[in-house]
């Protein structure tokens, strides 16, 4: 933790930076992303167990931009949200410092994409064991039990588009849900327009993912939805052997054809 | 609110047979918006083109949907026709009631609904369409024609006496394909190089021509009229503009033993070497696999018979990138070779050749000059038996399809075996005789009754080799089935006809499609059989699957007539149905992001990078942008985009969603 504030403190002072995205304490107990811009703020950074959430997702927000040039305080998703963002024409290569910190908690600096890149290749944060054991139980299952279950979780949705706020990939300025010439998405949260949009958000996210579960601890009624986009990866993994987050320069999962593509099918 | 006017069309009794005409009009002209609903006889007609003309200007129309056959057939000519009354032509929509309704169901009340439906959808889909202006394009008045073979010469020599600059780019180291290797042609008989060499040597002199061999096409960007051609040269190893063809160095060359491609393995040749005498360019290349002096860094014999000093052997490979307007594929096709067949000795009997070898035996500059004589120990068969459809017509060979040119090519092969030999005793296996053709009935007729050729309808089901002899074990299917056994001194297949090597690479290079055998594809196979799917990239020959020379040559002048057809305009005029990306205030200027996700998906390359610039340059957004020239309008992008920020002119997601909702709701 103090690792963080001192090299932001220095960041700011040499106007090497502009803006240090962290956390900081929020209301009771929880923490909450800030924006550090003077050197004399860079104490207000904190770095603990609570700090879950992936604040890659300010990084390509308009008013953050604005501030100029950031750092960041990064997690292993954090750091697979940088690349990502950097294969998807939303960051330039090296626009970010990263001031990560390893799965082990230790700090450590990046000063290039890179860096980064080689870093991750030793491994990325792994899933939680609760995750797993959920993600196993629904693999057993059979096509119309799966069915069942996932309608049931769905069916719970408000539609409050949480997930989509929280998750850093969703980037666009207007989602598809909002499009309404014509409404492909149907705009109250009934069963279907919930099973609708859920779907379309996993299909949007495959080979994009970084699964950070972010999606998932966002949902105000817990519905476990970050395994659907998890489960896209895994099958982007198998069936391309595209792991999103790991390079600046992937080439797009669902668009890109390679010749020697397993299936042909699409020549 | 919209003035549609709707135009029933009976073609005649193509759809008033089973469509009740009348009952469409008169219960589409309850739908909302439409203002004007009748039926004629033949719309397409003159008379019938001035009905809607002049319901236009007397109903104030603004959306005309015209129900009859399928936009295929008239779209343009009902788009005139309401340009003509000032009627931007994209307000008007084809509902196909023909194709998709009365030539495809009985006469009776649910087939007038499905019409009546099909109408319905069209008439919410025009009032969603929006004027389009056609897309101009300036042109680059150069050819390109890939592959020197009959076809690409044709084409080549068509466009340069048109006026244009053709660039002819042959893998090669000689023009000529595979008609070079011909000896005689049918239907008529004539000597196929001297017919053949002195195009060829016009295509080398003509001042319009630039002719580039041992190349190939590695690349292509850019659009109809503006594409940029990428060519690798590959070095010849001789300067082609020094030498004289004088023979000095391949007479000298001591590797002679090399198996000659132009024979087909039935010669030899030496490492420097001209594929064959009348070879144009009369230019050497060396054969660096086989070459002393690649190998061993000795010898250089062929530099020191040279006079004129033209042997390079550092020559690098070159890239030459070349702009032009047009593409025409000309890069024929290639018959299997014998050991595709394990039942007739999987290519190991030396005396069972496919029909180029033995065209190259009957060829007086063929390896045996002529004489027909066993490859085996040179002597002259007594017995020959042809077996057509080697392959072909063979599912469980994964050939399905005729190769159409062995029933002729193959008499042709007896008639001349038996004008060679007297007394050689020609024998035909064939399935069926397909001799479709001006002159080519009486060319079989004439190898049966006049020389004597005999045809067994039957298969051979295999070939065996035993001391000398070829034992051919077949079936006489006109005597059910009866087997029988033919000792011959030769075995003559008619191999299939297939793509040729490279063309798969070729298509995915120049991005155009190809079918399942990969030849080429036609943009239509009755209507546009010279064009592909890419505007601007034109097909000619066996390139496109097996023909014969007279189709080749038909084919390849009918692109020559599209290129200059093109060439005569000052700007190409294009259907403006292509995909744009959305513009909306600033800052956001679009909702597309710039993810750049459409532009891998694109096969033809259209999407760009736009910078969204301050005054003073600074760059505020990066966008996708459809370049409208290169845009074939298919829609994958458009599927792609999460944002949905991409459309397709002409069929918006609007237009789209209207149908199916007037599809899925009854009025
Ligand atoms: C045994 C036999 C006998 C025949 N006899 C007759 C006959 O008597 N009468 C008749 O009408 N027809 C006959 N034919 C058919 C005739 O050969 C073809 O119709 C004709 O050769 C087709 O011409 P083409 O130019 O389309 O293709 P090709 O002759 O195959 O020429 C294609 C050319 O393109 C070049 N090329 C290929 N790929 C590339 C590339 N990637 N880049 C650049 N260049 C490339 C090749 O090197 C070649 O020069 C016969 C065919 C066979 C197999």
């Amino acid at each position: 933790m103090e690792d963080i504030r001192k090299r932001a403190k220095q960041l700011l002072e040499a106007k090497t930076v502009d803006v240090v995205i962290g956390y900081g304490e929020g209301y009771g107990k929880k923490v909450k992303a800030i924006f550090v811009r003077k050197p004399e703020d860079a104490d207000k950074l904190i770095y603990d167990e609570r700090c879950t959430q992936n604040i890659g997702v300010y990084l390509t927000k308009h008013e953050v931009k604005h501030f100029g040039k950031a750092a960041i305080v990064a997690s292993v998703p954090v750091m697979r949200t940088i690349l990502q963002l950097c294969s998807e024409n939303q960051l330039k290569e090296d626009d970010v410092l990263t001031l990560g910190i390893t799965l082990e908690g230790k700090f450590l600096e990046f000063p290039t994409y890179r860096t980064l890149e080689n870093f991750l290749a030793n491994g990325v944060q792994p899933l939680t064991e609760s995750d797993k054991e959920l993600m196993a139980k629904i693999d057993a299952m059979s096509i119309s039990e799966r069915w069942n279950f996932w309608t049931a979780e769905l069916s719970k949705c408000i539609k409050c588009y949480a997930c989509r706020s929280s998750c850093p990939m969703c980037y666009c300025n207007r989602c598809m849900v909002d499009y309404n010439q014509p409404q492909w998405v149907s705009v109250p949260s009934t069963e279907i327009g919930n099973i609708e949009w859920h779907l379309m958000r996993a299909m949007h996210l495959a080979g994009r993912c970084v699964n950070c579960g972010e999606c998932g601890r966002a949902c105000p009624v817990d519905l476990p939805i970050h395994l659907l986009t998890f489960k896209a990866s895994e099958e982007a993994k198998i069936n391309f052997s595209a792991v999103a987050g790991l390079s600046m320069a992937m080439p797009s999962t669902l668009s890109t054809y390679k010749p020697n593509d397993k299936e042909n099918f699409i020549k | 609110m919209a003035r549609i006017g709707v135009f029933v069309c009976h073609c005649g009794e193509n759809i008033s047979a089973t469509v009740d005409c009348k009952s469409v009009a008169e219960s589409t002209a309850e739908i909302p918006g439409v203002v004007h609903s009748v039926e004629y006889k033949y719309m397409c007609s003159a008379p019938g083109q001035l009905l809607i003309q002049e319901a236009i200007a007397e109903h104030k129309l603004d959306g005309v949907v015209v129900s009859a056959c399928s936009p295929r057939m008239h779209e343009p000519t009902f788009r005139n026709a309401c340009s003509r009354a000032n009627l931007n032509p994209y307000m008007v929509e084809m509902a196909n009631i023909r194709e998709h309704c009365s030539w495809v169901h009985e006469k009776g009340e649910a087939t007038t609904q499905k019409a009546a439906d099909i109408v319905r959808t069209m008439v919410e889909k025009v009032k969603k369409n929006k004027p389009l202006e056609p897309i101009r394009v300036p042109i680059t008045k150069t050819a390109l024609v890939i592959g020197g073979g009959v076809a690409g010469i044709q084409a080549a020599l068509d466009i340069a006496n048109g006026g244009h600059q053709v660039v002819m780019v042959e893998r090669e180291p000689s023009i000529g394909g595979h008609m070079s290797q011909l000896s005689e042609t049918f239907p008529t008989l004539d000597c196929s190089q001297c017919i053949l060499t002195p195009r060829m040597v016009e295509v080398y002199q003509h001042p319009n021509i630039r002719l580039i061999t041992y190349a190939e096409v590695i690349g292509l960007d850019g659009f109809v009229g503006n594409f940029v051609a990428k060519i690798k040269k590959k070095a010849r190893s001789v300067d082609e503009d020094v030498c004289t063809g004088c023979g000095a160095c391949w007479n000298k060359c001591p590797q002679k033993k090399i198996p000659n491609e132009f024979e087909r393995g039935l010669g030899k040749r030496t490492a420097i070497y001209i594929p064959f005498p009348q070879a144009v360019p009369n230019k050497p290349v060396i054969d660096k696999n086989n070459c002393t002096y690649y190998k061993t860094g000795k010898c250089k014999i062929c530099e020191k018979v040279c006079l004129p000093g033209a042997i390079r052997f550092d020559q690098p490979d070159e890239i030459i990138e070349i702009p032009v307007g047009s593409v025409t594929i000309c890069t024929g096709f290639d018959v299997k070779k014998t050991d595709f067949f394990p039942e007739y000795g999987y290519g190991k009997y030396k005396d069972v050749l496919d029909g180029i070898q033995f065209e190259r035996l009957a060829s007086a500059s063929g390896p045996t000059l002529g004489e027909i004589r066993r490859p085996s120990d040179g002597q002259i068969p007594k017995k020959i038996v042809f077996i057509k459809c080697a392959g072909s017509r063979d599912p469980a060979k994964g050939i399905e399809y005729c190769s159409k040119i062995c029933c002729m090519y193959t008499a042709k092969h007896a008639m001349l075996y038996k004008h060679k030999v007297h007394d050689g005793t020609p024998i035909v296996f064939y399935m069926d005789i397909r001799a479709g053709g001006k002159n080519y009935e009486e060319f079989v007729r004439r190898a049966q009754v006049e020389d004597e050729v005999q045809y067994i309808r039957g298969r051979v089901s295999k070939v065996i080799e035993k001391n000398g002899k070829l034992l051919v074990y077949g079936a006489d299917t006109l005597l059910g089935g009866k087997p029988v056994l033919i000792e011959a001194d030769m075995v003559v297949l008619a191999t299939a006809g297939v793509s040729n090597e490279g063309a798969e690479e070729l298509a995915q290079t120049l991005h155009v499609s190809y079918d399942q055998h990969k030849f080429f594809a036609e943009a239509h196979p009755k209507l546009k059989p010279v064009e592909t799917n890419t505007a601007g990239i034109y097909l000619a020959g066996a390139c496109q699957t097996t023909k014969d020379i007279p189709d080749s040559v038909s084919a390849a002048s009918g692109t020559a007539a599209k290129v200059l057809g093109m060439f005569a305009q000052k700007e190409i005029t294009r259907e403006p149905i292509i995909a744009v990306v959305n513009r909306i205030s600033p800052p956001a200027f679009s909702t597309c992001v710039g993810c750049f996700m459409c532009q891998p998906v694109c096969p033809y390359n259209a999407i760009e990078k736009e910078e969204i610039k301050t005054r003073d340059g600074k760059v505020l957004k990066e966008l996708a942008r459809v370049n409208p020239g290169l845009c074939q309008g298919c829609g994958t992008c458009v599927a792609l985009c999460r944002s949905k920020s991409i459309d397709l002119q002409g069929f918006t997601d609007q237009q789209v969603y209207s149908e199916v909702f007037a599809m899925l709701n009854d009025i």
